[in-house]
């Protein structure tokens, strides 16, 4: 089902998947390019909750995905802000919400009434930074008012704002971190699977969609007592 | 990383660029150190080579400084190897 949610800068779309009560797991893909990369991925994970009698949504963040306003023109605490409409709009129908980021997309939950995180191989700001420079290739000149990176118009001031941003990491709401077997940084479980946030040709695979499905419906089902 | 870890970063840099590049692990599997990669491997544009470097540096707990990268050390899978062996094992 196709909802829309609203928040400060406008109305976005989402994808709403499963049972129509019971709480909702809103998924966050990365920032730029890798959101082209795992947004199969992502509605197959969705899929596969509604499978296991859990809700799930996937909404467009402004910039991204069928929406009408331009990236260039967004700052990260906005689009930080329109993942918070997304969460009111779930809590406004009574429910829980519990994000679900993936990559940079965990970074966006920050300002949101979440009543959990579960993220899978987070992306802190700082390394995403370092990875834009190097696929744009050469410095981007200080006085740039937005630069191309990989066919994304992105401003600069959004650049300069991912400089050391973590995910929201508190404990009074539980959060959950899961890697990959190839990923050696600290997690709570890891999973077998190839990065697919990486390939340039988007890629699927359900096994592992299939593996996160489950461990989030326990994990979300455990926080929900 | 252990001293005597060239093969497991040898078999790191393959998974790599299983993983990035989207092979078949046949395929890497028949990579030899004398096997041409930078030009020779249509998938692995400008944009792969970023993905390969970020995760090889990501799974070898490694930084690749921009200058370090050059065409040399994208020529040959033996070349990648000993570049990352350098990093990884210092």
């Amino acid at each position: 089902m196709i909802d829309r949610y609203d928040w400060a800068g406008g109305q976005e779309a989402m994808l709403r998947f499963g049972p129509s009560n019971g709480p909702v797991v809103v998924a966050a893909l990365p920032l730029f390019e890798e959101a082209n990369r795992t947004r199969t991925f992502a509605v197959t994970l969705l899929r596969l909750l509604a499978e296991r009698g859990m809700a799930g949504a996937l909404p467009d963040m402004p910039g991204q995905g069928e929406s009408l306003m331009a990236l260039e023109t967004l700052s990260f605490l906005r689009i930080q802000e329109a993942f918070g409409g997304v969460v009111d709009h779930i809590l406004d129908e009574g429910r829980a919400a519990y994000a679900l980021g993936i990559r940079s997309g965990a970074l966006l939950d920050a300002h949101a009434l979440a009543s959990g995180r579960w993220h899978l191989a987070p992306q802190d700001g700082s390394d995403l930074l370092r990875e834009l420079k190097r696929v744009h290739g050469s410095p981007w000149p200080a006085s740039a008012a937005r630069v191309e990176i990989a066919g994304n118009l992105i401003s600069a001031d959004l650049l300069v704002e991912l400089e050391g941003k973590q995910p929201f990491a508190e404990s009074v709401t539980p959060r959950r971190v899961v890697r990959l077997e190839s990923d050696p940084r600290p997690a709570d479980h890891q999973v077998p699977g190839a990065p697919l946030w990486r390939r340039s040709d988007p890629d699927n695979d359900p096994a592992l969609a299939a593996l996160l499905a489950d461990d989030i419906a326990a994990w979300v089902r455990a926080c929900e007592g | 990383m252990q001293p005597d870890g060239s093969l497991q970063v040898e078999d790191t840099v393959r998974a790599v660029l299983r993983d990035v590049l989207g092979l078949s692990a046949d395929r890497v599997a028949e990579f030899r150190a004398d096997t041409p990669l930078f030009g020779a491997l249509p998938e692995l544009d400008s944009l792969a080579v970023a993905g390969v470097l970020t995760e090889l540096e990501d799974r070898l707990g490694i930084l690749i400084e921009d200058d370090e990268v050059d065409g040399e050390m994208l020529e040959s899978f033996g070349a990648l190897t000993r570049f990352a062996a350098a990093k990884a094992l210092g």
